[in-house]
């Protein structure tokens, strides 16, 4: 503890010191420039032999010099940044053309080159060209310095024909590469942890293939090296009388957002500078594949040529805006400022574990695996999924969302918070990818969403776009619904001589298509359809099984055995570009609509090399149902179906044959009526009036009036109401959520209302009125039924006298006891389980959950409404149409007089 | 008989009522919102004076009488406002024995110092008549108070020589052109203050004129809103103090964001956990000079070079060098609303080599101070090398300094006036003063982010206010 105490104290009054001295030189005006901590000491830099290069004069050894005081060992084997998939690179792959699950290995369709495997027919990728491509984001060690096997790469045997030695020359034959000139790239501590790494000379030197140099070249242009044509010319001014680098010139510092932003997108702290865009450049990976930008300026402040920019206030990034840094939430793993956090183990009694590393400690082997979410690089470093902090982690939705947000639990255990904290992307992504066809300058036909024209052009109009979204499953269980970009990508494959599938190399590719820096003759002849002698846009795109055929076929002479063209559907995770409740997705509509987000498709290509349906990537969390839809144009659509997922949305979701069938009911009972009704019009008038003698009788009490009229009120508002729930896109007049409270409210009514008076007939033993006397009880029936078919048109009396006592008739009777008793309760039922689903989800799974549940509802509520016809049409059958419905008002009703011994 | 209303109304009023209570009650209500329009005054109805106003106008006073035959007691309002005596309330200051007033009457500033013996062209921006009678005469007459320089159409009425109308004023035609007084009657005055278009205030000048919104949202908005909008006026007595001529002020005397935006909270909870530190200008005036550049430097010191060339923006013969910026990012102080200091004639200069005009009131431990957004005026002015105290010279007229370009004459001919003694030497000292900005007000989308405070490159320099470091990450206070 003492010497965490001493530290804490000398960077305390250090800091002090320093705010004491800018605050003495600050004008009151001038605010202050703050530099990077000045708390890392002078230090030797060393080479790779240990000796200080102010002597040697050779390239920095980043292992030896930062190996002084950090366990640079323990470093580089404890990050996976540095490892990228080469240590579960499995050389006996099973065929598979996927060796690790991570950029090492693992082929990306986007990038297209394979990194090939030992044994493979045809070499591509060499480690070599793989570093020589790709370095500019590969920070150095793990397989810049270590072969698949765990040897040097310095050290192994060189041959042309291992791909770890080897280099693919551009007339397609391989040589050998040699590790030992070009040297190997260690860890790149600079990289990440200087102010200002130099990290285009770095680029230059990895891809002149001059590995050895690249860390030392990431310290140009500080004024501490500079290349001497024949070396490193190590500048002493900025070392101090003991050949130690002062630490000022240099600026180590913890990584900030633009370190991480070299490799992985579009960040952009200086909010002062219009933010402008790297669209669909793969050298901004995650701008790249979704759109994602890390910045704090507002959009309409950026440089971004935006459609309805002015309108979009909001930041790029909300975390950005509030100063987070990407290490805030991807945490080195053993960072003790982070202790709460990593103490998921803890015993069930223990909130706390005070017992944490020293920052000494730490810093002498900090943990370089950084703390990872589980979506985006679905396949990196599996053990360390969901390690970082997530948003209910920091957030408490409960409390955000309390005020406004009906259904909290319902929505949380179904919509994942970047659904609608990510609501629309504002930077364009990568569409397609078409590797079926191949540009001049061997590039595939790449497709941008969001961007109207060239991504990256002045004048193209960025639309940006809304992501699809799609089940998730978490690394707890929970499967939510995600925001998501779908990239298309198309590619020939072959079958190589081990009978392993292989994408075509972009060299065999090339060599098909293409014959001295233009088209060969025989592709033009196929492809260019209007003979210009050049392929346009839609001429250079496999439509036709001609053009199929020749490239087959070329492809063949090349000796690749049964080319084909694949195609694979990749998700990529949106979790950054976050934004706060205002402009998020809080409009109930935004879901509960005919246009559900939910349900909202995305496009996949604009037309499919010959009509093939790709594969959804399988190889990540991502699970929802869907659909390949094709409109009349060609064009590729995803389309989300989440009722397969027993999703149940209000408002959007419905099952068709369910609302048929009750509009038919409905319909049908309506259209019958009236033609009933109609018949006994012209009937009666053919007939005397006032045949029947009637009397006039208190028929209901009070109470049964008041009963009746309540349940009625709250049937028809439920009724009204349920239909707009159901179809919110006819009824776009009225609030969701006001009618949806309605809803709920007068169903409680209706609840209570039916309590009160199953109470009141059982008390008042008026509960047999409704049961149908067993005896006789069809005949009776016939008899009623018979009635209305013929007898009433006749203008013969009620076959069945309707007294106090006995008020129905069988067919009454055994209607009532229908609506009342089965169909009431169970629709009481669906409707508590429906709404109990926010509080109680297990009792609706038990009954099926609302995809059964929700359709039951509607079902019985079309019953409801063609009941209502039914019934009100027979208060017209009375003594007078209106007589019965005079009597449920006032209580007092003229009814027929039956002679006493009928019946 | 028969009942007036069936009983069965009775069980319908029940069920309606068993309905829509419960329903009522869940209803999920909007929030009220909270119109600031709502609690901006009611304006009068114009009474066009056209028909009203007769008569022969040979001088200003003519006009008066004829104002105050209907505006009885207006006149003798007025000459209770600070309009009128150019001098605060006495305060008691605790590095004088004896209370003092501050005002453009009495104490100096370091624009164009002082007017005491400039009443001839200073006066131009009296709301009152008959400077050359000298102050004690001009003061005691109700008939001296101008009536026009506040309601008169701006177009058909101007202010000349020792507060009376400029010549060639149709009298008549100002006078029948009267009504509440608009932007252009007070941005005449305090557009223009210090001797030109946007020199002294930083968030004043004569782009406020025709402003749109991105100038400011109140003046530039739908609204259209005239400085009385917020200026509340009774009696003539008009709300609002200038910080820099008071020593402490009521707040019941000043303007604030509070008298329209009641009880008003912002959307994000994260802005509103900085109220009680950051005040609301300091967010929602982010840049001084918007669109008219405002004077940051003035050097006296240049002024009466022989031959060289006079240039508005950098340098006059009469008045020295100037540095002017535009579009610029405030300073910020704590500020509880009152100066900690207020530089009266004779006080002696600074310790420090810095002479605080004024220097607002108010530090990271006083927990009625906000962080304040203010525009700092840096001068180089002459003061007595001798009695140590700074010295207001004569400038306009005949004999002043812009005539006579001999500063000991300009500074032996105040001397009699001000009541403080000229040694005979004098120099240039630098001189702070500072302007409380609170116009050109932005809306939410054009107020400071979260970044420019709390990164890097912040705007604010929070050791000098008092912070152990940004306070997102070391806490507020």
């Amino acid at each position: 503890m003492k010497r965490y105490t001493l530290i804490t104290i000398i960077g305390l009054s250090l800091l002090t010191l320093a705010f004491g001295i800018s605050t003495v030189l600050a004008a009151p005006t001038v605010a202050p420039v703050e530099k990077a901590s000045t708390l890392h000491p002078n230090f030797i830099l060393l080479d790779a032999d240990g000796v200080n290069v102010l002597e040697s004069g050779k390239a920095v050894s980043t292992m030896q010099t930062c190996g002084q005081c950090h366990d640079t060992e323990f470093i580089a084997t404890h990050a996976f940044h540095s490892d990228l998939g080469l240590s579960d690179y499995n050389n006996s792959s099973n065929g598979s053309w996927n060796a690790s699950t991570g950029s090492f290995g693992e082929w990306d369709p986007l990038t297209y080159r394979f990194l090939s495997q030992d044994g493979d027919e045809r070499l591509d990728l060499s480690t070599a060209e793989w570093l020589m491509l790709y370095g500019d984001r590969v920070v150095g060690g793990g397989p810049a310095t270590t072969s698949r096997d765990g040897e040097a790469l310095t050290d192994l045997p060189t041959s042309k024909s291992n791909p770890e030695t080897a280099i693919l020359n551009e007339g397609g034959t391989a040589s050998v590469w040699n590790w030992d000139k070009s040297g190997t790239m260690e860890m790149n501590c600079f990289l990440c942890h200087l102010e200002n790494p130099n990290t285009e000379a770095r680029s230059e030197a990895i891809h002149a293939g001059e590995f050895g140099n690249a860390n030392t070249a990431t310290l140009l242009s500080l004024n501490i090296v500079s290349d001497g044509g024949e070396g490193w010319v190590w500048n002493a001014e900025a070392f101090n009388e003991a050949g130690e680098l002062k630490s000022e010139v240099i600026g180590i510092q913890d990584p900030t957002n633009a370190n991480c932003a070299t490799c992985h997108g579009e960040v952009h702290p200086e909010t002062e500078e219009a933010l402008t865009l790297n669209a669909c450049d793969l050298n901004y990976p995650q701008t790249a594949t979704t759109g994602q930008v890390v910045s704090g300026q507002r959009i309409n402040e950026s440089g971004v040529n935006l459609s309805g920019k002015n309108d979009v206030a909001r930041s790029w990034d909300i975390h950005a805006e509030r100063q987070l840094q990407c290490t805030d939430c991807h945490y080195a793993l053993n960072n003790p400022a982070h202790a709460s956090e990593l103490q998921s183990n803890n015993p069930e009694h223990l909130v706390y574990d005070p017992r944490s590393l020293e920052i000494s400690e730490y810093l002498e082997r900090p943990d370089h695996n950084v703390a990872r979410g589980e979506s985006a690089q679905f396949n990196v470093a599996p053990e360390y999924k969901g390690t970082m902090r997530r948003c209910e982690n920091c957030h408490d939705y409960s409390k955000g969302h309390a005020d406004w947000l009906p259904y909290i639990e319902t929505h949380m255990d179904a919509v994942a918070c970047e659904t609608c904290h990510i609501p629309q992307m504002y930077a364009p992504a990568i569409q397609t990818y078409d590797w079926t066809v191949i540009t001049l300058d061997g590039k595939a036909l790449e497709t941008c969403r969001g961007v109207e024209g060239n991504p990256n052009e002045v004048t193209s109009l960025v639309t940006g776009y809304e992501p699809v979204l799609l089940n998730r499953t978490n690394i707890d269980g929970d499967t939510l619904l995600a925001p998501y970009n779908l990239i298309t990508s198309f590619y020939w494959v072959y079958d190589d001589a081990n009978g392993n599938k292989r994408p075509v190399r972009l060299v065999d590719l090339e060599a098909a298509y293409l014959e001295n820096g233009d088209y060969a003759a025989d592709i033009l002849q196929v492809f260019d359809a209007n003979g210009d002698g050049m392929l346009g846009s839609d001429e250079l795109r496999i439509n036709s099984p001609a053009k199929e055929e020749i490239v087959k076929e070329k492809l063949g002479a090349l000796g690749l055995n049964n080319p084909r063209i694949e195609g694979m559907v990749q998700p990529y995770s949106i979790n950054h570009s976050v934004t706060r409740g205002e402009n998020a997705l809080n409009e109930c509509k935004s879901c509960h609509n005919a246009d559900s987000r939910v349900a909202q498709s995305i496009k996949l290509a604009d037309s499919v090399p010959s009509g093939i349906t790709p594969d959804f990537d399988i190889n990540n969390n991502v699970n929802g149902s869907g659909d390949f839809v094709t409109d009349e144009n060609g064009a590729l659509y995803y389309q989300p179906t989440p009722v397969d997922d027993d999703m149940y949305v209000f408002g959007s979701s419905r099952v068709s044959w369910i609302d048929w069938l009750g509009a038919l009911m409905f319909a049908g009972t309506l259209f019958g009526v009236a033609g009933h009704g109609t018949m006994r019009y012209f009937s009666s008038r053919k007939q005397a009036k006032g045949h029947a003698r009637t009397e006039r009788i208190y028929m209901y009490d009070a109470y049964r009036r008041f009963w009746h009229w309540l349940q009625t009120t709250s049937i028809v508002i439920l009724l009204f109401t349920g239909l707009i729930i159901h179809r919110p896109d006819i009824f776009g007049a009225f609030s969701f959520r006001g009618v949806v409270t309605v809803h709920n409210v007068v169903a409680v009514v209706l609840v209570i209302n039916a309590l009160l008076s199953i109470f009141y007939h059982i008390a008042t033993a008026r509960m047999q009125e409704y049961i149908p006397r067993p005896y006789g009880f069809f005949d009776d029936a016939i008899v009623q039924a018979k009635y209305y078919m013929t007898g009433i048109f006749k203008g013969e009396g009620h076959p069945f006298e309707k007294r106090p006592d006995n008020r129905m008739n069988p067919i009454q009777k055994a209607t009532y006891f229908g609506i009342l008793n089965v169909l009431l309760p169970l629709q009481m039922l669906t409707g508590a389980l429906m709404w109990g689903v926010q509080k109680f989800p297990q009792v609706a799974n038990l009954f099926g959950g609302l995809t059964f549940l929700a359709p039951f509802h509607s079902l019985i509520a079309w019953t409801f409404a063609t009941f209502i016809v039914g019934h009100v049409y027979m208060t017209t059958t009375g003594a007078t149409p209106l007589e019965a419905m005079r009597g449920m008002v006032t209580g007092y009703e003229e009814v027929e007089i039956h002679a006493k011994d009928e019946g | 008989m028969k009942k007036r209303f069936p009983s069965w109304t009775l069980g319908l009023l029940g069920i309606l009522l068993l309905i829509l209570v419960p329903v009522l009650y869940f209803l999920p209500r909007a929030q009220s919102k909270n119109d600031p329009a709502a609690y901006l005054p009611e304006k009068l109805v114009h009474v066009d004076h056209k028909d009203i106003v007769q008569g022969e106008f040979k001088t200003g006073q003519d006009v008066t009488r004829a104002c105050l035959e209907c505006h009885e007691d207006a006149a003798a309002a007025v000459m209770k406002t600070t309009h009128w005596t150019w001098e605060s309330k006495a305060f008691d200051v605790p590095w004088r024995d004896e209370d003092v007033t501050i005002g453009k009457a009495n104490q100096i500033n370091n624009f164009c110092i002082g007017s005491q013996g400039n009443e001839n062209k200073c006066m131009a921006c009296h709301a009152g008549y008959g400077w050359e009678e000298g102050r004690e005469t001009q003061q005691a007459n109700p008939e001296n108070v101008d009536c026009l320089a506040c309601h008169a159409d701006t177009g058909a009425y101007g202010k000349g020589l020792f507060g009376n109308p400029a010549e060639g004023v149709d009298l008549l035609a100002a006078a029948q052109s009267v009504r509440a007084p608009t932007r252009e009657n007070c941005g005449k005055c305090h557009f223009d203050g210090g001797g030109g278009n946007g020199v002294k205030h930083g968030d004043l000048d004569e782009s406020l004129y025709f402003p749109d919104e991105n100038l400011d949202v109140h003046m530039g908005g739908e609204l259209d809103m005239q400085c009385t909008d917020c200026h509340w006026t009774e009696d003539h007595q008009i709300l609002g103090r200038m910080v820099a001529d008071n020593y402490t002020i009521d707040p019941k005397e000043q303007v604030s964001c509070e008298q329209c935006h009641v009880n008003q909270q912002h959307e994000d909870e994260r802005i509103n956990t900085h109220l009680s530190s950051v005040a609301c200008q300091t967010c929602h005036v982010p840049a001084l000079a918007l669109e008219d550049p405002t004077k940051v430097t003035w050097d006296w010191s240049q002024a009466g070079q022989e031959g060289r060339e006079d240039d508005h923006f950098t340098y006059l013969k009469i008045k020295g060098e100037f540095v002017y910026d535009k579009n610029f990012a405030p300073t910020y102080l704590w500020f509880n609303g009152n100066n900690e200091y207020r530089y009266i004639l004779g006080d002696p200069l600074g310790k420090d080599g810095i002479t605080y005009i004024n220097k607002p009131a108010g530090s990271i431990e006083d927990a009625t101070a906000k962080i304040f957004p203010f525009k700092l005026h840096i001068a180089n002015q002459p003061y007595d090398v001798k009695n140590n105290y700074l010295l207001q010279p004569v400038t306009a007229g005949k004999d002043g300094f812009w005539t006579t370009f001999d500063w000991n004459s300009a500074f032996e001919l105040a001397a009699p006036i001000t009541g403080l003694a000229y040694s005979g030497e004098y120099d240039f000292t630098e001189t702070y003063m500072y302007w409380a900005t609170t116009h050109m007000v932005q809306p939410a989308d054009k107020a400071l982010q979260c970044d420019s405070c709390h990164s890097a490159n912040s705007r604010m320099d929070w050791a000098a206010l008092g912070y152990p470091g940004d306070p997102i990450e070391w806490g507020g206070r």
